[in-house]
């Protein structure tokens, strides 16, 4: 920090306490506290949002990848009694449909989540640093203006034997106001504006969104759906029926009788 | 304590058996067996692995759907103040009027996939794990057949040792009929635990495949539903929202493009998202801006002043000691170096006609401060001839008309400064470029 920032930082925090303690007034702007408020909510919303929309390719992506790994594992599983059942081919076919699941979501889906969802997210919440710096700097120049009108008020009140110091404070009132009024007013003009422009900069990425909502879970089943015709015909309901289950536990139950499995 | 002095026996013939100097059996068979369960172990373990993964992303998809939806339908909710948001932007009518049923069936599907996550759980992973429990167990007995493999080795190394012995002493020989025992022994522990081995292994691998079957059509028919819960209920909700849903991902892009208004450009275009340089520059701009037209700044090119051209007044600029904005540096005192002081007459923005209104409300500074002193080494007055007529503009301006004498009492080093003077007993501030040297 430079000498001069050192010294505004210091005066601006004497100015900070004499508010607290009631000797300088402080110049309460509801206008800018209104916008403020609104402002750092929309901040806030746009932040969630980008992190849960990163989220929901992310999922979609780890979603398939997952599918992708389990069917190599399941394909080890058959490997390991060589088995070319019919089971085993559905194994395969299952492979297949998930891999080619996987490929096609990183490869059609990504393009598009990419521009039309995280884009513009990433777009505005990159405006947020920026705004929030002109905001801070408001604020400091309102605690300077606080400061040289306080200053200034004191002379009137009680007039100095030198005349060049009613002059200068004013000079110094005058100018702290106006930097303030620059930063103030922009502020004050053009938050409501860029909130209100929130519609039109965000309303396309709604029906791209569903769009690409509608398209992941029709790809997927899709591919999955035509695995089915590799199974047998009365698996489906034994899903249904919970049939499935008590084999599994069936099977589980013939392991543990195993002599090598410490049954003996 | 039997552990233990069993893997203190052990380790001499293990290390030898290593370097090649005892000698080591291996059954083919087994170690085929051997090695497929291996695989199947680790292929239980990312079993394992991949379907918490998947789990998980499903839980985070559904859950960061709602999320999205939740958050963006704020973003199309009226703020405070805002009345209208369809009638101040009828492009997004049918954003602004679905967001919240967007978010209904978001949070539907949130919840409803909850209970097939929970049949992922309780019907995969719960016997997944019950596999891997069985594996531990199996994977126990192969290590101690592992062991009866080296004992058997052992014993039979020394039995062999003892045989080749060319002179037996009498120690050797009554060794001789233990280590045969222990050799018998060993064999048979071994025989029997690697037969029931190659006879179970086979069996265990083909119960796996048992397993996994219907494992992998229930885990099938999960993640086929899940997908299936998600179709339905989006496309449930395109339909009845009139979403085109049926469009390739290819035209997704181009559909949002041509959706895009210009607000994107009207945000670049905000003074606010642009970095601050430095806020007297801002408002040197700003002033520049709004005080535009008339006014011309003090330009150094004093040349074209020089020149009876007549110039509108030269532009206030006050260059104000806060901040350091004055590029020019201030003219020196035209007296004698007893004075540092900055130009005298430094205004803030004032009233000038050429302002533009942002800053008419902008107090006007007071009076001048009262000229320095005349110095008393300079008892001679000054004056200087006014060459057009000077109309007041503010309090403190020194009036004249062509040809007044006017009697300088402060004058800096340019003529594209504001000069102090007195005439008929006012004293005032003029333009430097509006009088001539007597």
């Amino acid at each position: 920090m430079s000498w001069a920032g050192f010294k505004k930082t210091i005066n601006r925090a004497n100015t900070t306490l004499l508010q607290k303690t009631g000797q300088i007034e402080r110049t309460i702007d509801r206008e800018f506290a209104d916008e403020e408020v609104k402002y750092k909510n929309y901040e806030k919303e746009c932040q969630a949002l980008q992190k849960d929309s990163k989220g929901y390719m992310d999922a979609m992506r780890a979603m398939t990848a997952a599918q992708a790994r389990l069917a190599d594992t399941i394909d080890i599983f058959y490997g390991a009694a060589d088995k070319t059942s019919e089971s085993a081919m559905a194994a395969h076919a299952y492979k297949r449909a998930v891999e080619d699941l996987d490929t096609g979501v990183s490869r059609e889906m990504e393009l598009p989540y990419r521009t039309t969802i995280m884009e513009p997210l990433g777009k505005m919440n990159a405006y947020f640093p920026i705004i929030n710096e002109h905001i801070t700097k408001r604020n400091k120049k309102l605690l300077d203006y606080d400061a040289a009108r306080s200053k200034l008020n004191k002379i009137i009140n009680k007039p100095s034997e030198d005349p060049t110091k009613l002059p200068k404070a004013q000079q110094e009132n005058d100018d702290a106001k106006e930097v303030f009024d620059y930063l103030n007013d922009q502020l004050i003009a053009e938050l409501p504006q860029l909130l209100d422009l929130r519609v039109p900069f965000f309303d396309p990425s709604f029906e791209a969104m569903i769009r690409m909502q509608c398209k992941f879970a029709e790809e997927g089943y899709d591919k999955l759906s035509g695995v089915q015709r590799y199974f047998a015909d009365n698996v489906r309901d034994d899903y249904a029926a919970g049939q499935l289950d008590a084999q599994v536990e069936g099977v589980l139950q013939e392991m543990r009788e195993l002599s090598i499995c410490g049954a003996s | 304590m039997k552990g233990i002095s069993k893997a203190f026996a052990r380790t001499p013939h293990m290390i030898g058996s290593k370097v090649g100097m005892s000698k080591k059996s291996s059954d083919p068979e087994f170690d085929d067996y051997s090695r497929r369960f291996a695989a199947l172990e680790t292929a239980a373990e990312k079993l394992l692995k991949d379907t918490k993964a998947f789990d998980e992303a499903v839980t985070n998809l559904f859950n960061s759907g709602s999320g999205f939806s939740q958050h963006f339908g704020s973003l199309f909710h009226p703020l405070v103040g805002e009345t209208d948001l369809i009638r101040k932007h009828p492009e997004a009518e049918h954003t602004v009027k679905h967001v919240d049923q967007y978010e209904g069936i978001m949070d539907e599907l949130k919840a409803a996939v909850v209970p097939e996550l929970e049949l992922i759980e309780s019907r995969i992973l719960g016997p997944v794990k019950e596999l891997q429990g069985v594996m531990k167990a199996i994977r126990k007995s192969i290590t101690k057949r592992d062991h009866k493999l080296l004992d058997y080795d052992r014993h039979n190394n020394s039995l062999t040792k003892l045989r080749d012995k060319k002179e037996k002493s009498l120690n050797d020989e009554k060794n001789l009929f233990k280590v045969e025992q222990e050799f018998e022994i060993a064999s048979n522990e071994y025989d029997y635990i690697n037969t029931a081995m190659k006879n179970e292994l086979p069996r265990f691998m083909q119960m796996a495949t048992r397993f996994i079957d219907p494992l992998f059509h229930s885990f099938f028919y999960m993640q086929l539903n899940i997908f299936y819960l998600l179709l339905e209920k989006m496309n449930a909700f395109a339909e009845n929202a009139k979403y085109d849903v049926s469009v390739p991902t290819s035209q997704v892009i181009p559909d949002y493009e041509n959706k895009r208004t210009d607000a994107w450009a009207q945000i670049e275009a905000f003074n606010i998202t642009k970095r601050i340089i430095s806020t007297s520059k801002l408002v040197q701009a700003n002033r520049a801006a709004s005080g535009g037209g008339v006014g011309v700044g003090r330009s150094p090119t004093t040349s074209s002043v020089a020149t009876s051209s007549h110039l509108g007044p030269p532009m206030r600029t006050p260059s104000s000691t806060s901040t350091s904005s004055f590029t020019k540096p201030a003219p020196p005192p035209p007296h004698a170096s007893s004075v540092a002081s900055p130009p005298p007459y430094s205004p803030p923005a004032a009233t000038s006609p050429s302002y533009g209104g942002g800053f008419t409300a902008a107090k006007r500074a007071p009076p001048p401060p009262p000229p320095l002193k005349p110095k008393p080494s300079e008892p001679e007055k000054q004056y200087v001839v006014a060459l057009y007529d000077f109309e007041a503009q503010a309090d403190g301006d020194l009036a004249f008309r062509t040809g007044d004498r006017i009697e300088v009492v402060e004058r800096t080093g340019s003529a594209e400064d504001w000069w102090t003077g007195r005439l008929n007993g006012v004293q005032g501030v003029f333009p430097g470029n509006y009088v001539q040297d007597t």
